[in-house]
Parts: C-alpha cells; structure tokens; sequence
C-alpha cells in the first residue's frame, strides 16, 4: 500500500527555511533583551578605546588610524562570537537539556536538515550582529557609507564558518563545561592574534604561519577591505580559504552530529 | 478487515553490548490502537524511534519494517509526513506560548498560512486548549503540557499517531481526557500506537496489546485473550509477611497458584468459591479478593523483581 498521491512533503528549502524560522521566532521573541547587546557591545568598546586608548596609539596600522582598525576588526569578532554562542551552548541545549530537536526530527525534516538550518540561523545571527557594530561605526563615522554596507554578507558568512567549526566541537562535547575549553583556548586567542587589535604582521616570523590558519584572520582582512573599499588579488585566497573552511568542518560537523540525533 | 498500516519482523536494535531490541516482529491493522507494554527499559521507545528514523536499526539483511508500504531508513521523510509523534519529555520551545508553539510545526509541515490557522483554532478546541492560547509554557500545567504535545503531533491529520507514555504523571482526569480523546482519533481512521506502563490504559483503548521483555516479545494478542490465557481468573492478596500452615494445605490450595512476595501473598485462581473459603479461614490478616487484571499477566510474564536497565 503505497499513498504518494497524498504524501504532502515540504520541498527542500521550506525544510531549511522552517527551521530557520523557529530559531527566528524563538530569537525575536525577547526582542528587547536580546536585540539591544549587540549594539551595546561595540558601543562601549570604542567608547573605552577611543576615550582612553587610542591617544597613545599614534601609529596608523595598516593605512588606519587604531579606532578604524579595530572598529573594522570588531565587525568580525561580533559575528564569531555570535555564531559561536549559538552553536555551542545553544545547540547543546536544544540538544541534551530541552530535547528541542526530538520533537522537530519528528516533523518532516532531516537531521541534515536540521544541522544545516542551525548553521544558517548562526550566519544570519554574524550578519545581524556585524551590521549592528556596522550601525555603531557608521554613527561615530568611523567606517563612511555605501561601500560597507556589504560588510554584513561577509558577517554572515564569517558566522556560518564559525557555526560549522562550534558544531563539530559541540559533537565531541559530553558535559556544557567543556565548551570553556574552547573559548579561553581557541576564540579568545583568535581574538588577539588574528588581526584585530594589531595587524598580524607585527608577529615574530614563527607565530606568522598560525595566525595565517586561524579563520578570522580572513574574515577580518575580507571586512576590512570592504569597509575601506581598497580590494587587492590576495583577498580572493582568504575567500577560497573560507569556502573551503566551511565545505571541510561542515561536512564533518554534519556528519558528526547526525549520529548524536539519530543513533 | 483493514490493511497493515505497520509491519515489522527480525528487528534488532544494539547500543553498544547491550541488545535493546531483539528480533522483534509485529503488524499493526489501519484503524485500530496497538500497544506496548514493558518494565523501563524494556525497548519499547527504541522501537517507536526505529519507525520514524530517529533510530537506527542494525543492518540485517532480512529485517522488515514497512510504515506505510515505506521503510523508514529509506524514506522518513515519506513516513514522518503521513505520522504524528508524541514523545516521552514534554519537548515544548519555552520561550513561545500555546500558538507559537503550534505556529512553527505547522511551518515544519508545510502548511498554508490561513490553513496552518484554522488547524491551529481547531487542535486547540480539539484538546480543550482554546483558553490558553497565549499562555506561556510555564504557566500551564503538566496536564496542558501533554495536551499541547498531542495537538502539535496532529498537525498535520497523520494517518498514525505514535505515542509515547501519553498519561504518565497525569492526573485521572486528564488521563481519561486524553484516553477521550485517542478513541475519537481512532472512530475517525488514525492507527495508533503507544507505549505505556498502565494496564489499565492499554485495557482501555488497545484493540491488541504486544508485551515486551528486554527487548524481546513475551506475548501478543487483544487484551481479553492474553487475559483469558495466561492467568487465572481470580486473585486473593493477603497483607503482610503472611505465613501460615494453611498456604500448605494441598486440599484446600487444589488448583491454586501462590505467589509470595516479602509483604504479599496473592493465591490465583478461577475458583473464586475456594479463594473465599480460604480467606475466611485467615484470622487477623487483611486480604482482598479481586478480579485478575493486565497487571497480573503483566508481572507474570515480565517477573516481580527488578534488572539493571529499570
């Protein structure tokens, strides 16, 4: 017995879309709590940089003054933290103490499905979250319209490479603590040593190479080029790294979690 | 007689060194309410899991399960969208209240807006929800929990609805609200399927009962035959570590079965006159004649003491 001719499957993306839009109406549910932060945030790192530190930095860095370096740096930084929150804690929550995605495999989705429409959740979550920096820099005319206006694209994708590499950690992950290991050991030191707070090539020569691996150091020299709108060859390594990056970790974040949903 | 909406044969199911289903086979007929009795951890959830794909079953070669003519490690999508689930936690987004929770699995199936709407309306009528529509998750009580639950898993009218523990920790009137419910379901042509503890509930509303025993099918059949089958008719259960030379008494006892537990003794039998007789004879002990039930056969069948997995 067979029943196609009443079988009422969601195609593809509304299977993505509709888990999108659960994470979008879980998010804008608490709008106020949760939209005001990421405008906050970068609000007062300039006001402490620019009020207090940036005096003694006279130098420009890399053709910009320290508040545009850093300003166009935190643009990135935003996105992974974000995108990383959301794939970690986020994830295992809905995983392990909410049970959120027994009910949703229930429903006509996929785990794949359901992976791939959290990762995209966590790359709208880098573009929300880079633009809201954006909006502060463009109000203290730090960064100038229109070209960085598309630095939010590059928000989102910096979000959904950071989701792929939360998602493959949050596979390995057993009890929530261990994410501290991840933070204190990989996203904090990515935040100094990938070409925000100061240009990478001010590195000894061996840590070079590192920072060279790190993924926001691509982003950022991607945000940055768009911001100031002076693009060059290289940049489209840093794409193909990103590309790259996230085939590679996503394919084995996907694969990984897919077993800890359907086992 | 309808067709089988379910059929299943040689499942096994091994997490780790542990067997959690073992060769398991059954059918389940459209239109009527199937049930699965166990102790915890019997593999009963493993077996509801395995039918939409949110399990999977060890590859052997000549397992069969076939959830409406398709096999679920094949097309879960085909199987999801014809079902609905209701599992063990109350899986319900805190954040949302009553309809936002409804809103997004209608998303989930596809639904048009102004369909997903009236669905919507009637699930909440349907599972006497309406006043609480914009509630919080918080506020509602574990009773409005499960019923919120069952209305998500109708979201899209499935044609099987599996069920998981529906009424455990509920109070008697939701129970029998729900159980209300699951009939009305099934005059309209949904096949259930669920798993309980309470014999009573599967008494109430299976038409055929599959009692399972680490992982492995004890015995299947409607409720009165496995009833009629396979224990007396008649239980007497003495209160307290009774023991007296009349349990010995073989003229007395004559076709009676004695169980001893350290704070019960039940005599079972179909001789309800010789029940009588006896419990008339037992000076100072508090004893009580009844009618054998589910339970018996349940505890017959799966044994009085506790394994490790329970």
């Amino acid at each position: 017995m067979t029943s196609s001719d009443i079988l009422k499957i969601p195609p593809l993306w509304h299977r993505l879309y509709s888990v999108w839009f659960r994470h979008v109406r879980v998010y804008t549910k608490n709008m106020f709590s949760n939209a005001l932060p990421p405008f906050l945030e970068p609000l007062l790192f300039l006001l402490g940089v620019g009020l207090g530190l940036s005096r003694y930095v006279t130098q420009t860095m890399e053709g910009l003054s320290y508040i545009e370096f850093l300003g166009t740096g935190l643009l990135m930084t935003s996105a992974m933290f974000t995108a990383s929150f959301e794939c970690t804690f986020g994830t295992f929550i809905r995983l392990e103490f909410d049970k959120v995605y027994d009910g949703m495999l229930a429903a006509p989705i996929t785990a794949n499905n359901l992976i791939i429409g959290e990762i995209l959740w966590a790359g709208t979550k880098g573009f929300f979250f880079s633009f809201a920096v954006l909006c502060i820099l463009t109000a203290f005319k730090i960064v100038s319209l229109p070209y960085s206006l598309f630095v939010p694209l590059i928000g989102f994708i910096t979000g959904v490479m950071f989701a792929t590499l939360a998602l493959l950690v949050t596979s390995f992950v057993k009890t929530i603590n261990h994410f501290n290991f991840y933070f204190t050991g990989l996203l904090s030191p990515m935040f100094f040593f990938s070409g925000v707070v100061f240009p990478i090539t001010n590195l000894p020569g061996k840590i070079r190479p590192i920072a060279e691996v790190l993924p926001l150091t691509h982003s950022v020299r991607l945000a940055r080029a768009i911001c100031t709108n002076s693009y060059s060859v290289s940049l489209l390594g840093d794409l193909l790294y990103v590309i790259i990056f996230i085939l590679v970790v996503g394919f084995f974040a996907v694969r990984r979690l897919r077993r800890r949903l359907v086992n | 007689m309808p067709d089988n909406v379910i059929t299943v044969s040689n499942l096994n199911k091994s997490f780790g060194k542990v067997r959690a289903v073992v060769e398991l086979g059954f059918a389940v007929r459209g239109n009527t309410c199937f049930g699965f009795l166990g102790p915890n951890g019997a593999g009963k959830t493993t077996v509801m899991k395995m039918l939409y794909g949110k399990c999977l079953r060890d590859g052997n070669g000549d397992t069969v399960v076939d959830v409406f003519g398709y096999d679920p490690a094949k097309n879960e999508l085909a199987i999801k969208s014809l079902s609905g689930v209701v599992q063990q936690e109350d899986n319900l987004d805190d954040e949302l209240n009553v309809i936002q929770n409804l809103w997004i699995y209608s998303k989930f199936y596809g639904l048009e807006k102004t369909a997903a709407k009236e669905q919507i309306d009637y699930l909440l009528d349907f599972l006497e929800l309406s006043a609480k529509a914009k509630s919080r998750i918080r506020e509602l009580s574990g009773g409005m929990k499960r019923r919120l639950v069952i209305a998500r898993a109708l979201m899209n009218n499935p044609r099987l609805l599996i069920l998981d523990e529906p009424t455990t920790g509920l109070d008697p009137q939701v129970r029998h609200l729900i159980w209300d419910k699951l009939h009305q379901l099934k005059k309209r042509g949904t096949t259930i399927l669920l798993t309980t503890h309470y014999m009573e509930e599967a008494f109430q509303i299976c038409d055929e009962v599959l009692i399972m025993h680490k992982g492995r099918k004890i015995m299947s059949d409607k409720p009165q035959n496995l009833l009629k089958q396979n224990v007396e008719q008649y239980v007497l259960e003495v209160t307290g570590s009774y023991s007296s030379s009349l349990l010995n008494s073989q003229e007395l006892l004559q076709n009676v079965r004695i169980e001893r537990a350290e704070e019960m003794t039940r005599l079972y039998s179909n001789d309800t006159e010789k029940l009588r007789s006896f419990a008339g004879r037992l000076r100072g002990a508090q004893y009580y004649l009844r009618q054998a039930n589910l339970e018996d056969v349940f505890l017959k069948a799966t044994g009085r003491g506790l394994d490790d997995k329970q």
